[in-house]
């Protein structure tokens, strides 16, 4: 554990330096962050409610999920980029668990990535744009544990595209598929709530709700009551699923190294 | 053809001091230091000249280049190259130099190298006829058959230094600036080189100008050196001059059957120096022909000791740069 | 002049499609993934129409149409110029830039010419497919006149596309590396997918005059959409186009005098 440990710190180290990367991040998260407010806004001219939610209700929605998806991915690319140019047999010597080690990686990057890009951002966000605080103090707490399974589960679904590099070239292609269901079925976009009937059904088949909608909406309370606690159980259990089928994919993926020598 | 007067090239550097504090305090004070990469240069070269230029890293070979092929303006000076200034008429210029900067490939990744010729004649605009002749005149000298079918970038450093290096002379440029061409080759392939750019200057009358390390390409391409340290010309003039001005430093390296320490015999005393040898029972003894000659320093070594072997080293241009770097000219 | 380097694009042009042959599974997935991206940014769009019948009066297909004008300018740009993004770091840094130096030609053209991005099809496709069905569920009648009015619009949005790249791009020649200033720039050319009058005046000012990006799109459509009070502006399009071209070409010309006497 402790290994991994001095891994992550070292990762928040190496993206602390502030340079002209972090500042033109920002610049452009903020741009971002400021396009769903007008659209948002524009939406609710002359409107009440849409689909039951008050504006304020949704800002707070869209801007939180824009947010928490910015941590969905991870890495995967950095996996698929070892197994490609090869890399991978010799981090395999290495004498901590590769899988291990870039979850670590990944998690320091999450932090520091929190603490200067998204901590300020919502600050601004509370301030001048008006999302809400959570609706109980309960459920505020609740969707940060929620929300930190989601990442977890998103670094894991993540990580099966970057396995896959084992066997499919075109891991980019599948990246960019992975993207563009994770960005519509995880709900950054906005809330499932919204989707028609037949396309909630199917999300509810999918783990990627588990990922950004289910933390957000407990935080605003469109998820209440028991509904809370299965919704986590069920982010659980996708969590168990996916780390197996990861580990099984795993060990077939050694197998194939160790025997074709990659 | 090239015409060299008074070159400098000044480089501003921002001095930065550490920190954030030192980035914001950067905002407001600036602090510069000039460096002078290249310091009131002067020569001239011929047509048809084959000239080494030499240099320690960072002694402003690459900027001298750099300013004599239209990439950078000088900070004082001046240059003419077939009459014109190459950094104000960079593409009339381009037209008529061909240039290798070491490792970086001039040739397109991801093409065959036949594909990368051929673009490069619709840059250059070289004739159809004329294309083809020189590809195969160059295809047989560098032996580039088994390659032209084959994309950059599965060629071996080898390979892609030949390919290069016909890039550079596909046009037919009258001034070719070959910046390390042979850096990291092997034998085989630094000797085709070498005969390749003999065979062009002979043909085609091409200058060259030449960066290098390797003084083996100096000793068998150049006719002339201009030898540069800290931006400022120290030597320029034909190799055999100065050959034979440090060339009197001669080394002769002995294998000797010792027991226990060598010690210079009393005859050479003063006019030999040991240099420590490599390896054990082996050591060299370099003097200068005016002091003493080589018969007398063999003979005083084999009065008192038993010589396995022994080799007399011609005098290299490698020794005597340094030798010039160490104590000057 | 014209000719030649016309010429000599069409040679470039023949050497990269070939290379995409070569790599034809790439190729694909590339363009399929730009569907795919663009796919959920309109699939968005329509559920939010779902539950709204108008944005800010605006219906589903006018924006669809704004988006359509937005997205095949861009594809023009993202097709033949989508290398200035690597100006500085695959050309400045490694000092590759060098070499265009030393080529008699335009080191701007040859920078352009070296890269084809075979995506741009990809994009092209979904904003043909985007606008035509806008077009074609708007109720407007298309003369003649009006196509080629609009053909000229998404070139000059195109243009606007590619000159504010290009004068990001040659911020290269001093700070050596620019893309994270491109991709905050950039981002701003998300507010054109939307009608510019849900924006305070500010922002509309800064997408106006500023960084013109509110001539990629909106201006244009609002020409042929009858509800708005812009329609004269978007007739401005190709003269905003060129003076955009002009200003980043002035500031490409500036960097490279700065790299001749700095060097990298």
């Amino acid at each position: 554990m402790r290994k991994y440990w001095e891994l992550m710190k070292s990762q928040i180290k190496l993206d602390s330096a502030y340079s002209i990367w972090y500042w033109s991040g920002i610049v452009a998260t903020m741009l971002r962050v400021f396009v769903i407010y007008s659209f948002w806004n524009a939406v609710y001219d002359h409107r009440v409610e849409v689909s039951n939610m008050p504006l304020n209700m949704m800002l707070t929605y869209v801007i939180l999920a824009a947010m928490l998806s910015n941590y969905s991915a991870g890495v995967g690319y950095e996996l698929a980029n070892q197994v490609r140019d090869g890399n991978v047999a010799i981090e395999l010597m290495r004498p901590y668990d590769l899988m291990h080690k870039l979850v670590a990686l990944d998690l320091g990057m999450k932090i520091t990535n929190s603490i200067r890009n998204t901590l300020p951002i919502l600050i601004l966000a509370f301030l001048f744009l008006g999302i809400s605080l959570p609706h109980t103090w309960l459920m505020g707490l609740l969707s940060i544990l929620s929300a930190i399974i989601g990442i977890f589960l998103g670094a894991q679904l993540d990580m099966i595209i970057g396995i896959l590099a084992f066997w499919v070239f075109y891991i980019w292609g599948l990246r960019v598929l992975r993207n563009a269901v994770f960005l519509f079925f995880s709900g950054a976009l906005l809330p499932i709530s919204m989707f028609p009937e037949w396309l909630q059904t199917v999300s509810e088949f999918l783990p990627f709700q588990s990922i950004v909608y289910v933390p957000v909406a407990i935080y605003t309370g469109q998820i209440i009551g028991n509904d809370v606690y299965t919704s986590i159980l069920l982010q659980l259990a996708w969590l168990v699923v996916v780390y197996t089928i990861i580990r099984l994919l795993w060990s077939f993926a050694l197998r194939k190294v160790t025997i074709f020598g990659g | 053809m090239i015409e060299v007067r008074g070159l400098t090239k000044e480089y501003t550097i921002v001095k930065k001091s550490p920190g954030l504090r030192g980035a914001i305090k950067g905002l407001f004070v600036r602090d510069y230091t000039v460096k002078r990469a290249v310091d009131d240069i002067n020569f001239s070269i011929n047509q048809g000249e084959l000239v080494g230029y030499i240099g320690a890293n960072g002694a402003g070979k690459s900027t001298t280049i750099k300013m004599l092929s239209g990439i950078l303006t000088p900070s004082a000076g001046e240059v003419k190259v077939n009459g014109i200034i190459p950094y104000e008429q960079r593409k009339k210029n381009a037209q008529r130099i061909g240039a290798v900067f070491g490792q970086r490939t001039q040739l397109f990744w991801d093409i065959a190298v036949r594909e990368s010729y051929s673009l490069l004649k619709h840059i250059y605009q070289i004739p159809d006829k004329q294309h083809k002749d020189t590809l195969d005149m160059f295809t047989e000298v560098l032996n580039l058959g088994p390659l032209l079918g084959t994309p950059v970038r599965q060629l071996s450093l080898g390979q892609k230094m030949r390919c290069e290096l016909a890039a550079a002379f596909l046009h037919n440029p009258s001034i070719v600036y070959l910046d390390e061409p042979t850096i990291g080759l092997d034998v085989a392939v630094k000797t085709r080189i070498r005969a390749f750019i003999k065979e062009m200057n002979k043909l085609h009358q091409t200058t060259v100008l030449l960066t290098t390390h390797d003084m083996q390409d100096i000793e068998e391409i150049c006719n002339r050196i201009i030898i540069i340290d800290e931006g400022k010309v120290l030597y320029d003039g034909s190799l055999a001059s100065i050959k034979e001005r440090f060339g009197q430093k001669r080394v002769i390296h002995f294998e000797l059957e010792l027991e226990g320490e060598f010690s210079l015999p009393d005859a050479l005393q003063g006019k030999a120096d040991v240099i420590a040898g490599e390896e054990e029972g082996k050591i060299g003894l370099s003097f200068s022909s005016g002091d003493v000659n080589a018969a007398d320093v063999i003979s005083a070594v084999l009065a008192e000791y038993r010589v396995r072997d022994l080799t007399i080293a011609d005098p290299k241009i490698e020794t005597i740069v340094h030798e010039i770097y160490e104590r000057g000219v | 002049m014209i000719n030649r380097y016309a010429r000599l694009y069409w040679e470039f042009f023949k050497m990269h499609v070939k290379v995409k042959m070569e790599y034809r599974v790439d190729f694909l997935i590339g363009i399929l993934s730009v569907l795919l991206i663009q796919g959920t940014a309109i699939f968005f769009v329509a559920i939010v129409f779902q539950h709204i019948e108008a944005l800010h009066g605006w219906t589903f297909y006018q924006i669809l149409f704004i988006y359509g004008i937005a997205q095949t300018g861009r594809a023009l740009e993202f097709a033949f110029f989508d290398n200035l993004w690597l100006l500085g770091q695959d050309y400045i840094r490694p000092g590759k830039f060098d070499r265009m130096l030393v080529r008699p030609i335009n080191p701007l053209f040859h920078v352009l010419a070296d890269k084809l991005q075979a995506d741009g099809l990809g994009q092209g496709i979904i904003g043909l497919i985007v606008l035509i069905t806008a077009m074609v569920n708007l109720p407007i009648e298309w003369g003649m006149g009006d196509l080629l009015l609009l053909a000229l619009l998404i070139v000059s949005s195109g243009a606007i596309f590619m000159a504010v790249n290009l004068f990001f791009a040659s911020l290269s020649f001093w700070i050596v590396d620019s893309i994270p200033i491109m991709g905050a720039v950039f981002t701003l050319s998300d507010f054109t997918r939307y009608p510019m009058t849900i924006y305070s005046k500010g922002v509309r000012f800064v997408l106006t005059w500023l960084i013109p990006y509110g001539f990629t799109a909106f201006y244009p459509a609002t020409l042929f959409v009858e509800n708005a009070d812009f329609e004269k502006i978007g007739l401005l399009s190709p003269v905003v186009a060129t003076i955009a071209v002009v200003i980043a070409y002035w500031l490409w010309k500036k960097g490279l005098k700065a790299f001749s006497s700095t060097g990298s």
